[in-house]
């Protein structure tokens, strides 16, 4: 990942001490001191392209005396500056007297010019003067705009020397442009103007700027951040690795030596191929969609075609650690084939790695599984199950029933062995987890577990605030969190938007202006959407007003849920693996973490054999959540047993009789 | 052909040089693109075809060679190796000199070079001026190799400098000879290409990341091809100079940037890189070693500014060649952004002798001291394409220092006809006027700087005395409005602004004040301009005003022009030379000259449109410029 880098460096700007970040660009620091310098070129989220050169000022470095333009000079030693010399100050207006003549009527020209003491319209004046208020000056603004914001190149320079001009291609009207806006947006003369809101919002300003703030962010942020432009979420890979989150093995290991074989950095280097505008939404200044191009298959229906495929995401790449194959041709040809099938490529990889532990552990085996070596890191043989699955025959059909019909007869088939297969089987109300390890963040258990559909993060993924950015530390965040986040979730689903450019790039000073806990919302990025929602429609959001909304339709999906026989107490907890080590192997494999949770909580452990000390944490972890379960329900208005309340559902104003009707025996 | 090892090189240009021993006299036929032009592919084809009838196939070979430099008298046979210069060869001479020169042993006098100056004739190429003071070091097979056979190249030492640098694999040590050697980038800059090498690799060390080779062949200055020319005579010497680049870098991968209006020396290139994978030069384990580095051509579509290091990069990553700031330079952030040496032909062409010859070679030749400065001097030789108002039209290779005296009188046959010369015009558009009485200096990097214009890329063009040096430097200001790429305000409006002040002066609207406003602007412009193509771009109206001024006050304060080029300010008159011969009335496309036969004529001013046509008509020198 790009780093900035963030060494210091003291220089002298006329006469004047500033300390600056080495590499960091001179102008926006001369800006931001309050000494004024002329540009027509330069805009704070765009690449300084250094074209219009009135931003000249003198440098004396080791000695040596020089002009250079501060908006695209890094500053890399202890350099002396000079923004207003004698040199400086004719070349300046000798520029801005060019500009004059050209573009007399121009509103910033003119304020320029008088800054730099150009007075003189028309020594400059030929048949190229344009009197339009309104010209295009060249700056350049849009065509940045067009690439930086959004990742395209529809409008660009054409022409050479004077005849340089704004065009699309071949002087046409591009079909690919999706008015965006952006170009206009940050032109400083009108040049370039909106002529139809084809969608007619409300407030399309209003729409304008709170879109222009995210493709700046994307633009500017992103490559030190998350890069979901260039990787998409992808770059999780390795940020879970490294935190020990990385589903391995039926998340049994949270980390692995082989995963660099799986991570961005490969997926980058040797398997994306289209590194451009391949949103999933055209017009997205994220793009955080990758493809993989001319992709041979090895086996399957199409085996030795060349595909494109879609992907892979992170859930691909953590399914395969999942399932222990750290191989990335495996990664994408089961991507394409689950893609291709219309199978859940998460579903599959979490039921195949139970289905892998359960064939390690004799739970099942050859005769089983028609002669397939199931073992983890079986790459041939897994695509071989997928396939069956798809075809309806063979072993892929049994586990394609899913790990809660698997589970549920694998018990019964070894009723010795029972408790270890429902503690490894990793689903919650039928649904199979998705791939992050929660074993060791409360908040996640409770977050996969709580959610209405079933394990899945759309409705809280908590893991990041929780483990990496450390957000939601005390047991009342926890709570919060699980009541606020699921609500702000379904909101998104309800209006259609999508989630990722909310929190995969935050503002650059979110940590130091919030508290953890706001800071975990983005309450700027949380604005934009209430901003956006406003524009279109013309109605105002907060978040009570938000919140309020949501909550109908969570508990309206709770108790339909209820109905179906599903969504109560029980159906909420997790089996073991989500919570804690199942196996020795996988206690002692985090040993130093256990024992120390254990002595910090007082108990003695000393003498204790690992089994011993597994049933200590086992039974602490799920009182844990237990308490968490109920903080939740609590927080959300339901009773203990996870039963919205009917005074919550008059609240909300959704005490339909139907409702009550369903709910009203389970108080 | 397949793919040999180290060892084999000598066993190949032995075999090679047995096979040409075994002829009695090779006719090298130059077909440079200037002799192609003129029918050299034809004349050796036809050659060959008689070699054949005549059944003396067998002693004689027709070999078609890139340019011999001369081009003022193609197309060239030269005989070796005895070394008879035929010039301006028809294909109906070919009988002759095979019959007279070949068979009978009779040179054929009529088609050897005559010295215009003195009219001696000069049987032995060695002894024509034009090539007796030259110095070859990048152009050193120019004339004895068929540049499609890489054959002809290893057997005249070819691929040494490659095998001399992979036997003793001490890539820093390349690095040192390069810098010891003092060579100057040869592409305008200037800048010493050890130098460059030196912090290409440190960045790459540096920031871990791969570095590439690039050549620059994207020569654009009007009437330079020293680079079309080596590509096309000897393309091997340029690949064997990016090879050992590369050995010495550390890089796998190369580029050559070459404008694709160049077909033949693409072809050439291409076939050279073909044969050159073919024997395992390029590609995967380079002469089975582990050294592993492959070139790929891409086309530039002719922009002048693409020769500017920063906007060729941009172009080859496919986008619009326009330069950016040079505050992080190629050597850090270049081609995709990463760590890039980009060096010209001409400098890439001498590294392969460097390397065999040594620093201390090459450092010998030229002038100042490299020893322990690169910029301390100007090593080695300097190819120049000499036009204009010159006798020798041609591609020179000589030892820096020569003076611009030399050159243009002794090799180039000084300024044809009567006229006196007047300047010559050095470093493409963006280089200066030097006037006459500066003849003397000599030609390298800082002196020519000096003078106020540069070593460019070696463009010299000469003028005679009826050239207007305020329309010259109307016609490169013009040049370069044209070719500049509009990204940055002074280079785009600033030189438009120039070039409309010179064209008033040249309309004979001067204004008092415009020399002064055209030093202004040229300021502002060199010293605010993004690239070096603005950075330079004043110099030709700089420089004529520096040794022309009288000039450009003549034609703002007289409304004169003394060479009689701005039409605005002449007039033609009809003087008592005339003989009333009626040509020139005849001949005037608007039929404003009256007069009876034999009775003097007169021209009538209000109709004329200065076409000159009747000065070139008059047979007695009676129509005069005013």
């Amino acid at each position: 990942m790009a780093k900035k880098k963030t060494n210091k460096i003291n220089i002298l700007v006329d006469g004047k001490p500033i300390t600056i970040v080495e590499d960091n660009f001179l102008l926006p620091d001369l800006l931001k001191n309050n000494i004024a310098i002329p540009t027509l070129c330069h805009h704070k989220d765009l690449t300084p392209n250094g074209s219009c050169r009135l931003c000249i000022v003198e440098i004396e470095e080791r000695g040596r005396k020089r002009l250079v333009t501060s908006c695209n000079f890094p500053v890399r030693s202890e350099i002396k500056v000079e923004t207003n010399s004698e040199v400086v100050k004719k070349y300046r207006q000798n520029l801005a007297e060019m500009y004059l003549g050209r573009w007399p009527n121009v509103e910033i020209i003119q304020k320029v010019a008088r800054e730099c003491g150009a007075t003189d319209k028309d020594k400059y004046k030929s048949y190229l003067t344009e009197d339009s208020a309104h010209a295009c000056i060249l700056c350049g603004h849009c065509t940045r705009a067009c690439n930086e914001f959004i990742q395209e190149d529809i409008i660009d320079f054409a022409g050479r020397g004077i005849k340089r001009h704004i065009a699309m291609p071949f002087e046409n009207v591009d079909p690919h442009c999706v008015g965006c806006t952006s170009c206009a947006y940050v032109c400083p003369t009108g040049a370039i103007q909106v002529s139809d809101n084809r969608n007619h919002p409300v407030n399309a300003k209003l729409i304008q700027e709170h879109g222009m703030k995210v493709n700046a962010e994307m633009a500017t942020l992103d490559p030190y951040q998350c890069r979901m432009r260039e990787v998409g979420t992808a770059n999780i890979v390795e940020v879970m690795n490294n935190y020990d989150l990385l589903p391995v093995k039926n998340f049994k290991y949270g980390t692995h030596e082989d995963t660099w074989r799986i991570d961005s950095n490969m997926m980058k280097k040797s398997y994306f191929t289209q590194g451009h505008p391949d949103q999933c939404w055209h017009g997205c200044s994220m793009a955080c969609a990758k493809a993989v191009e001319d992709f041979e298959l090895r086996t399957g229906p199409y085996k030795g075609h060349k595909v494109i495929v879609d992907g892979p995401e992170y859930e691909t790449a953590a399914g395969s650690s999942n399932m222990g194959c750290f191989d990335m041709d495996f990664c994408v040809e089961y991507n394409f084939y689950c893609d291709t099938y219309g199978i859940d490529t998460i579903s599959f990889a979490t039921c195949m790695a139970f289905v892998m532990e359960c064939f390690e552990n004799g739970i099942i085996d050859k005769k089983d599984t028609d002669g397939l070596e199931l073992n983890f890191g079986a790459t041939t043989d897994t695509l071989e199950i997928l396939h069956q699955m798809a075809r309806g025959k063979g072993f892929g059909v049994e586990v394609g029933q899913g790990i809660k019909y698997l589970k549920n007869k694998w018990a019964e088939k070894h009723p010795e062995k029972a408790d270890f297969v429902r503690d490894i089987g990793m689903e919650v109300k039928g649904l199979e987890f998705s791939e992050y390890v929660s074993k060791e963040s409360l908040a996640q258990q409770a977050g996969y577990s709580l959610a209405l559909k079933g394990p899945q993060h759309d409705e809280a993924w908590l893991i990041f605030m929780d483990m990496v950015n450390n957000q939601i530390p005390s047991f009342e965040d926890k709570a919060e969190a699980l009541y606020y986040f699921p609500l702000f979730r379904t909101w998104f689903g309800l209006y259609g938007l999508c989630k990722i450019v909310w929190n995969d790039v935050v503002p650059a000073d979110n940590a130091q202006k919030h508290p953890p806990q706001i800071a975990a919302k983005i309450p700027e990025h949380v604005e934009n959407y209430w901003k956006f929602v406003e524009g279109m429609t013309g109605r105002k959001v907060d978040e009570k007003i938000m919140l309020d909304e949501s909550a109908k339709v969570h508990n309206l999906q709770k108790i339909m849920g209820l109905m179906l026989g599903k969504n109560s107490f029980e159906d909420d907890i997790p089996p073991y693996r989500a919570v804690g080590p199942v196996t020795e192997e996988e206690y002692e494999s985090r040993q130093e973490r256990y024992d120390g949770q254990l002595k910090e909580l007082g108990f003695d452990i000393d003498d204790k054999t690992t089994p011993e000390k597994m049933a200590i944490l086992r039974k602490y972890r799920y009182e844990q959540y237990d308490k968490v379960q109920k903080a939740a329900y609590k927080r959300r208005g339901w009773n203990e047993k996870g039963i919205p309340k009917i005074e919550r559902l008059k609240e909300l104003g959704i005490d339909l009789p139907e409702l009550v009707e369903i709910i009203e025996p389970l108080q | 052909m397949a793919k040999i090892k180290r060892e084999d090189l000598a066993r190949i240009a032995a075999q090679e040089n047995e096979n040409q021993s075994k002829y009695k006299k090779m006719l090298m036929v130059c077909t440079g693109t200037g002799c192609v032009s003129t029918g050299g592919f034809d004349l050796k084809n036809k050659l060959s075809e008689i070699l054949k009838e005549k059944g003396i196939d067998n002693d004689f070979i027709a070999v078609a060679t890139g340019c011999n430099g001369f081009c003022a008298v193609g197309p060239i046979i030269v005989v070796q190796p005895e070394g008879t210069f035929y010039q301006k060869v028809n294909p109906k001479d070919l009988e002759e000199i095979v019959e007279s020169h070949l068979l009978n042993g009779k040179t054929v006098e009529r088609l050897l070079h005559k010295n215009p100056v003195d009219g001696a004739i000069n049987e032995k190429m060695d002894n024509i001026p034009f090539f007796s003071k030259q110095q070859l070091i990048a152009l050193r097979n120019k004339g004895l190799i068929d540049p499609e056979n890489i054959d002809h190249y290893i057997a005249r030492n070819g691929y040494e400098g490659l095998k001399k640098v992979l036997d003793e694999n001490q890539p820093d040590s390349i690095i040192k000879e390069v810098v010891d050697s003092g060579i100057r980038g040869r592409g305008g800059g200037g800048f010493p290409a050890g130098v460059k090498w030196q912090s290409g690799k440190k960045a790459a060390i540096d920031k871990n990341e791969e570095i590439f080779v690039v050549c620059n062949a994207d020569e654009g200055d009007p009437g330079a091809f020293m680079d079309r020319s080596i590509i096309e005579t000897d393309p091997h010497t340029v690949i064997e100079g990016m090879l050992i680049a590369a050995f010495a870098l550390g890089s796998k991968e190369g580029y050559i940037y070459i404008r694709a209006e160049y077909p033949l020396a693409m072809d050439r290139l291409q076939i050279a890189l073909k044969q050159a994978r073919a024997y395992g030069l390029l590609g995967d384990n380079i002469l089975g070693t582990d050294f592993c580095f492959d070139i790929h051509i891409h086309r530039g579509a002719g922009a002048f500014v693409c020769g500017e290091s920063t906007a060729l990069m941009r172009s080859m990553q496919g986008h619009v060649g326009e330069p950016r700031a040079k505050y992080i330079r190629s050597v850090e952030q270049g081609f995709r952004d990463k760590p890039t040496v980009l060096n010209n032909v001409e400098t890439y062409a001498n590294i392969p002798e460097i390397i065999r010859k040594g620093a201390a070679w090459f450092a010998s030749i030229g002038t100042g001291n490299v020893k322990d400065n690169p910029w301390g001097g100007s090593s080695g030789t300097k190819v120049f394409s000499l036009v204009g108002d010159i006798t020798n039209t041609g591609l020179v290779e000589v030892p820096m220092g020569i003076t611009l005296r030399e050159i243009i009188e002794d090799i180039g046959g000084g300024v044809p006809g009567k006229k006196r010369f007047k300047a010559v015009q050095t470093g493409g558009p963006s280089g200066g006027c030097i006037p006459a009485e500066k003849l003397d200096m000599p030609v390298d990097f800082d002196s020519l700087t000096e003078a106020g214009s540069m070593m460019g890329s070696g463009g010299m063009i000469v003028m005679d005395e009826k050239t207007c040096m305020v329309d010259v430097a109307r016609y490169f200001t013009n040049f370069l409005v044209d070719e500049s790429c509009g990204k940055c305000t002074p280079c785009r409006e600033g030189l438009f602004a120039m070039r409309s002040i010179l064209d008033r002066i040249c309309a004979g609207d001067g204004k008092k004040d415009d020399i002064e406003e055209l030093e202004r602007l040229s300021e502002t412009v060199i010293k605010t301009s993004l690239c070096q193509l603005g950075g330079s771009a004043p110099n030709p109206v700089l420089s004529t005003i520096r040794y022309f001024r009288n000039e450009y006050e003549e034609h703002i304060n007289d409304k004169k022009c003394r060479a009689g080029v701005c039409k605005p300010l002449i007039q033609y008159h009809i003087n008592d030379n005339c003989t009333g011969c009626r040509v020139c009335a005849k001949n005037c496309p608007v039929d404003c000259i009256s007069g009876e036969a034999k009775k003097l004529h007169v021209i009538h001013q209000d109709k004329c449109i200065k076409c000159g046509i009747c000065e070139e008509s008059c047979k007695f020198d009676a129509v005069t410029i005013e």
